[in-house]
């Protein structure tokens, strides 16, 4: 083989390499089951009432993998489970022994959030996915109706039956979410650290107490140049400017319908603290995906009768 | 010469081949969802929403609404109706055809009697009338048996593992 035509060749392999070892993928074993991969066959067996069972009641919430039967006694018109998981989680629900009858106007739907009193949390605006495909209908999609995977640590079964005896069993199984975003929080006291990796997304934490918000070591991307101190700007509408965090407060669980308290432009180093008296506290991070963008936080229950000198944030509700 | 010339562009085709996009989190098995009927168009909704806004006007209300004295300074014929508006454009936005009483007797069998659901049509939205207080509640309710089942559990594995 002539010099050239080796050198050619040396640079058509080279060129192959630089195609191959570039991954991102967050590879998971959706398997593995941690510490009962070390049990042998007879101890898996004798581990099998490891799996939670219980029955199902007509309005329930759930926070634990497990299989959860519902049999009605008696028509059942309007019942709902919630399920949460913790913030890092998304859920993966299964419907299985269904015996329901649609025909006579028994469903049971699944929904990708949850909906209180009209309102959907996550917003539409924040759901990566339009409203009609968050619910999944058992009934109109029977094979494939059967599961489904939330996007967010939240989802809920709304179901109607009308015959005694009619029922369903729902498998509820929490899966490892790495990148959370859109997060209900089970507990008013806590800390989290919500990431937005290099995308144009809006990510919100809610907690449905009044709570004391503490922010520390804010991280934003391209933030506006000025050189007006951050004390005069915290309270001024960022929405001109790349990322910020903005903390809301409603009585309602859709943030698009909550009312601001306070925006964050400016990445931070100290700390910002916020007492909101609603019965909702969000704290929604905005990115415009110009680079990551972390927030840390701390929330504290708060109520109006702990501090009486203090000065209180009065909740403005929707009521006009 | 041409055999070169082809080689190098070869060569250079393969390494400025355009990549699949590598994402962070990949879900091949995910959700198999087939997407819910399309919903109605705007204007049998409206239609509908028309006959529930005329059914409405008679009852009662029983939240209360703020004084007309938040808007000074125009007549008051306008402020009743623009409240009245207002009044049924918030009832009909929070969802509901009928009672709104959320669990006054607390969790438990006795909800399924009193609570009721807002619902427009066979397709979405499909809405729970819950208080904050209740979903509380619920939380702290489910949080604590999270922690008894992972408690047994742990005991279950210390057991197992013992033998």
């Amino acid at each position: 083989m002539s010099l050239s035509a080796r050198t050619q060749l040396l640079l058509f392999l080279i060129s192959l390499l630089s195609i191959v070892g570039r991954s991102r993928f967050i590879e998971e074993d959706d398997d593995s089951d941690g510490l009962y991969s070390l049990l042998n066959m007879d101890q898996k067996r004798q581990s099998a009432d490891f799996i939670f069972r219980r029955p199902l009641r007509c309005l329930d919430m759930l926070a634990t993998d497990g299989y959860f039967t519902f049999v009605a006694s008696q028509p059942q018109l309007a019942c709902a489970a919630f399920v949460i998981a913790e913030p890092d989680e998304v859920i993966s629900l299964e419907l299985q022994d269904v015996s329901i009858d649609c025909t006579a106007g028994d469903f049971i739907k699944i929904f990708d959030g949850w909906v209180l009193k009209g309102e959907k949390f996550p917003s539409r605006q924040d759901h990566p996915l339009p409203l009609h495909q968050r619910y999944t209908d058992y009934c109109s999609s029977e094979g494939a109706g059967a599961t489904s995977r939330s996007s967010q640590n939240v989802a809920m079964v709304f179901f109607r039956v009308h015959g005694p005896g009619s029922g369903f069993t729902l498998a509820v199984k929490k899966l490892h979410n790495p990148f959370p975003c859109n997060i209900m929080s089970q507990s008013p006291e806590g800390s989290f650290t919500m990431v937005i990796p290099h995308q144009r997304r809006n990510c919100s934490f809610s907690i449905i107490y009044p709570v004391e918000i503490r922010l520390t070591a804010l991280s934003l991307g391209q933030a506006k140049s000025n050189d007006i101190g951050l004390q005069r700007q915290v309270w001024s509408d960022c929405s001109g400017s790349g990322d910020y965090v903005e903390l809301l407060g409603g009585d309602g669980v859709d943030t698009s319908q909550m009312f601001p308290v306070a925006d964050l432009c400016f990445s931070l180093s100290g700390l910002a603290q916020m007492k909101i008296g609603c019965d909702n506290s969000v704290v929604r991070l905005v990115s415009a995906a110009t680079t990551s963008t972390a927030c840390p936080f701390s929330t504290d229950c708060w109520s109006s009768t702990s501090s009486p000198g203090a000065e209180r944030t009065v909740c403005l509700t929707s009521a006009l | 010469m041409k055999l070169k010339l082809f080689g190098t562009t070869v060569i250079l085709l393969v390494a400025f081949l355009p990549r699949f996009e590598c994402r962070a989190i990949e879900s091949p098995g995910g959700a198999l969802r087939l997407p819910a009927p399309q919903l109605q168009n705007s204007g049998p909704i409206l239609e509908r929403l028309g006959e529930e806004y005329f059914i409405r006007l008679g009852n009662g209300d029983s939240n209360s609404l703020p004084s007309s004295s938040l808007y000074p300074g125009a007549s008051p014929a306008i402020y009743s109706r623009a409240l009245q508006q207002l009044q049924l454009t918030r009832r009909l936005l929070q969802g509901k055809v009928g009672n709104i009483r959320a669990l006054l007797s607390g969790f438990g069998d006795h909800g399924e009697e009193s609570m009721e659901r807002g619902r427009r049509s066979e397709d979405p939205p499909i809405s729970l009338d819950l208080t904050f207080h209740l979903l509380r509640e619920m939380m702290e309710m489910s949080k604590a048996e999270q922690l008894v089942q992972q408690a047994q559990n742990n005991r279950r594995m210390m057991e197992l593992f013992g033998k």
